[in-house]
């Protein structure tokens, strides 16, 4: 175990909360749309989370291994975190009748994207807290650093 | 004998709450995750055996175990970052201390070898 695969986690942290923010962004900024790239309204997309063992930098295991003997049974059960799939809305679109807009259809129904916006707003007040958290634990990962070599120093 | 058995458990007591810092680290990176449990070290536990056992290996494995009493969220989640946030500044302010307490240790022996000479 090393202090660096701490970093490793908290990063895994910090990219995983900013892939959902960009993704909550984007849901936000479409949600009006009704003409997507693939010709339809709209779908809303959502992350879904996985944990994940991840494998420490060769750096950080040699580093330890010089150290002391690695503890591999708790480099397994301390886990970062990963997208594990970008999940399509499938919910059924929003008709209004606008018969005048370009999208209209021959019955004269525009077809939006049906999802809640300020659903994707909430959650993405919970995903910069999320990230802020992650953040924190760095500054504390740095602090332990610094202190650790400050015991050393005469 | 340059290092002392107290320096040992300071020592110990270090790898210790870096330990658990990496765990409060896992549960705040997977604190969205669905189904993730939060994990957390037996503390207590793992000093004793450090005071019960002082000529033993002086950094055996260390065992995790999931977290009691916690909430459960609707997606089986039940990390709560209000308890990983406070258990990460009660971590780092404990292990200031103990960084302390381990620069006094060094400097006495670097004082008695400087008085030495």
């Amino acid at each position: 175990m090393s202090l660096f695969s701490i970093l490793e986690v908290s990063s895994s942290g910090l990219s995983a909360q900013r892939t959902r923010v960009e993704v909550l962004a984007q849901n936000i900024a479409n949600a009006e749309t009704t003409c997507a790239a693939d010709g339809g309204p709209y779908r809303r997309r959502r992350v879904v989370f996985e944990a994940e063992r991840r494998p420490v930098t060769p750096f950080g295991t040699g580093l330890a291994r010089v150290v002391r003997p690695v503890d591999r049974s708790f480099d397994r059960e301390t886990q970062g975190v990963r997208i594990a799939e970008l999940r399509l809305d499938d919910a059924a679109p929003e008709m209004r009748y606008q018969p005048h807009h370009p999208d209209a259809d021959v019955e004269g129904y525009v077809a939006y994207p049906s999802f809640n916006l300020v659903e994707d707003m909430v959650d993405l007040t919970a995903a910069v807290r999320s990230y802020q958290a992650n953040l924190a634990v760095i500054a504390s990962v740095k602090e332990i650093v610094a202190r650790t070599i400050d015991s050393g120093r005469s | 004998m340059l290092i002392s058995e107290q320096t040992l458990l300071v020592a110990r007591y270090m790898d210790l709450l870096t330990s658990r810092q990496r765990l409060v680290a896992a549960n705040i990176a997977n604190a969205d995750t669905p189904g993730y449990r939060a994990r957390d070290i037996d503390f207590d536990r793992e000093m004793a055996r450090a005071f019960d056992q002082p000529g033993a290996d002086p950094f055996p494995p260390i065992a995790t175990h999931e977290v009691e009493g916690l909430r459960v969220k609707n997606d089986g989640n039940n990390v709560s970052l209000d308890r990983e946030l406070q258990l990460l500044a009660d971590t780092g302010i404990r292990f200031n201390l103990a960084a302390q307490m381990l620069r006094g240790n060094i400097q006495a022996v670097r004082t008695a070898i400087r008085e030495a000479r």
